[in-house]
């Protein structure tokens, strides 16, 4: 922790307005990334990972979404304190984001070359020539076959893996300094995925940017990510660097959702699975979320949640029963 | 696909890899190839043109008064050589008045279609574009709805004197509802696509994004409502003129001419039936036509 990281998190809230009233769909997250480094941000479906995301975008409808307190941080200037203005600017400009589906996230009636301009006259581009050039640069960059052509194409043109290289230019059109990319290869087949991952990561060490990658495949994070980010139920549970994480888990949450990944190097008829299912976010227990859940919990878990607390040296959990090396699976 | 020399000394299997779509027919001539579609559209082109030539075409002229009164048209025996479809009430003559009224009738429908539809539509956008407006327009929209064309006519009608306009103003607005909530139905579906939200992720405006996202992937749907909703608003049109509402006295007009021709029904009917058989194949050619438009532009319909 020396120099100011790009983005830092603190204690982010979010809510919704529901008609059971405000549901918190995010609950006191925090983490930093530096530049050049790649954050993974795992967990399961409704843990708040992608409203983490889209807040850093600035993305959530407000109403039924509010900003409930803490703070974003982009060098060191607030996002949420910032105009609709501004914030409009970032997007696009130094954030860029790639979304989970690639086969609806273009625009159908444009093609994929009028995108992409249009992305870079929106952020000051007034040469015409100028932005096409770089538009079949940026899918030259990308890596999509015979771009000086494949720029008049639209987007129904293209496979599912070659949209995902269009949205990657897109988002990388202006040379942001964070690279959101929210579930990116979910949507693809898995060496699709490979390629894909394996572009992000090249891009990510060209152009210096930072990449968030939200996912809950954790071989993703194991074979991209720097830093991970395991949130539960709106809140983080745990945070380390990658290798650390993956040599250790420390919350039995991380350990569960470890050993629910399948094995090629061990013989199980039957996959992991955690009992029970995440508490709905009406009905949050008063303390540890995962408590009903942990077979490691005891009253002080159900009575008072976690903190997240540094067990060793960059590895903060947010467990009572922490550090814990082994569950009795 | 003529060989791009623009692009770059790249791989052979360039062309290989450029995924081509099946070439379809385009879409006019696809429309075409639905007989009953292409019999309403020749039969609307024609009657557009009838409208459009009335001066050239008409044989008489439709305000003027003759001696030979009620004449049946040519194919009866008691018919006249000068009136191909007789004359009406006044001894004018109905094939004249038929184009001068067609002239009318359509001028109506198109103007109150194209009025209505516009607003209507652009209400309906802004009201699926901004949730927070939202149920402020579509209460405004309920309460117009519940509003009957023909009792609106009446009121402006009562304000204004009788005329076109008023017709024309009745109609708009009566149609600004319906169009609005279909229009905002449709972009409510868009709005829902990813690529909405992707959008923004560009950081591009409100602006572009209402007109380059939301508008540019509804208009297709949108003007095919529309045009489904041309056979109606001349219907109504037509119904407004029968009841008086419409254009003054010596104007042509076809619901106009059909109600003139209701007096002598019994001993006369080819005055009234004439107008009110052209009505019908407006009204249906239109209504055909729309739907085949809608089979073939509509993407969702395509397999």
């Amino acid at each position: 922790m020396t120099a100011t990281p790009l983005l830092d998190v603190r204690d982010l809230a979010i809510e919704f307005k529901t008609e059971g009233g405000a549901v918190r769909a995010v609950d006191g997250v925090s983490f930093s990334v530096d530049r050049g480094k790649t954050i993974g941000i795992v967990g399961e479906s409704g843990c708040g990972k992608s409203v983490t995301s889209l807040g850093i975008m600035g993305l959530i409808p407000t109403p039924p979404g509010r900003y409930a307190g803490g703070e974003v941080l982009f060098e060191g200037r607030d996002l949420l304190k910032m105009s609709a203005q501004e914030r409009r600017g970032l997007r696009g400009g130094r954030m860029g984001m790639v979304f989970q589906e690639p086969m609806t996230s273009l625009n159908p009636v444009y093609t994929i070359g009028a995108q992409i301009i249009e992305c870079l006259k929106a952020h000051g581009m007034r040469n015409a020539r100028e932005a096409r050039d770089r538009a079949v640069e940026l899918l030259d960059l990308v890596r999509l076959p015979s771009p000086s052509s494949r720029v008049d194409d639209y987007p129904h043109q293209l496979s599912g893996g070659q949209r995902q290289r269009v949205m990657i230019a897109l988002a990388l059109a202006n040379n942001p300094d964070l690279l959101i990319a929210d579930e990116p290869t979910t949507a693809l087949d898995v060496t699709i995925q490979a390629q894909i991952l394996d572009l992000m990561r090249d891009l990510s060490d060209r152009t210096g940017a930072a990449i968030m990658l939200i996912t809950h495949d954790l071989g993703v994070v194991a074979e991209t990510c720097d830093d991970v980010v395991v949130m539960y139920a709106g809140k983080v549970v745990e945070r380390a660097p990658a290798k650390d994480l993956f040599d250790g888990p420390m919350h039995p949450y991380t350990l569960g959702l470890m050993a629910a990944v399948p094995r090629l190097d061990t013989d199980a008829d039957r996959l992991e699975t955690i009992p029970g299912a995440v508490p709905p976010p009406w009905a949050m227990p008063a303390g540890c979320r995962f408590a009903s859940r942990c077979p490691l919990a005891t009253d002080q878990c159900r009575q008072s949640p976690p903190p997240l607390r540094e067990i060793a040296t960059n590895r903060l959990v947010a467990c009572w029963r922490a550090p814990i090396e082994e569950i009795a699976a | 696909m003529t060989t791009a020399n623009a692009a770059p000394p790249a791989e052979p299997i360039e062309d290989a890899d450029q995924v081509t779509a099946p070439a379809r027919a385009h879409w006019f001539r696809r429309l075409l190839r639905d007989r009953a579609a292409a019999l309403a559209l020749v039969t609307l082109a024609l009657i557009i043109l009838g409208a459009l030539f009335a001066p050239l075409l008409a044989t008489h002229d439709p305000a003027s008064n003759s001696r030979s009164i009620m004449t049946p048209p040519i194919w009866s025996p008691m018919g006249e050589a000068g009136h191909w479809l007789g004359t009406d009430g006044q001894g004018r003559d109905i094939y004249s008045r038929l184009l001068y009224g067609a002239r009318l009738t359509l001028l109506i429908g198109f103007l109150a279609v194209g009025l209505g539809g516009f607003i209507g539509s652009l209400v309906g956008l802004l009201s699926a574009f901004n949730e927070r407006i939202d149920p402020w327009i579509m209460r405004t929209m309920d309460v117009l709805l519940s509003f009957p064309a023909i009792l609106l006519g009446l009121a402006l009608v009562a304000v204004m004197g009788q005329g076109v306009i008023p017709v024309i103003i009745a109609l708009s607005v009566s149609s600004i509802p319906d169009c609005a909530r279909v229009a905002r139905g449709i972009a409510i579906g868009v709005m829902k696509q990813e690529f909405i939200e992707a959008g923004r992720a560009v950081g591009l405006s409100n602006i572009q994004l209402f007109k380059r996202y939301l508008v540019r992937n509804a208009i297709s749907s949108i003007m095919i409502f529309i045009s489904l909703r041309f056979g109606q608003t001349i219907l109504i049109g037509a119904t407004l003129s029968f009841l008086g509402l419409g254009a003054r006295p010596p104007a042509a007009e076809l619901g106009m001419m059909a109600s003139q021709g209701r007096e002598f029904l019994l001993f006369a009917p080819h005055i009234a039936v004439i107008p009110s058989v052209v009505i019908f194949i407006i009204v249906l050619s239109a209504n055909v036509a729309g739907d085949a438009l809608r089979d073939v532009l509509d993407p969702r319909l395509q397999a």
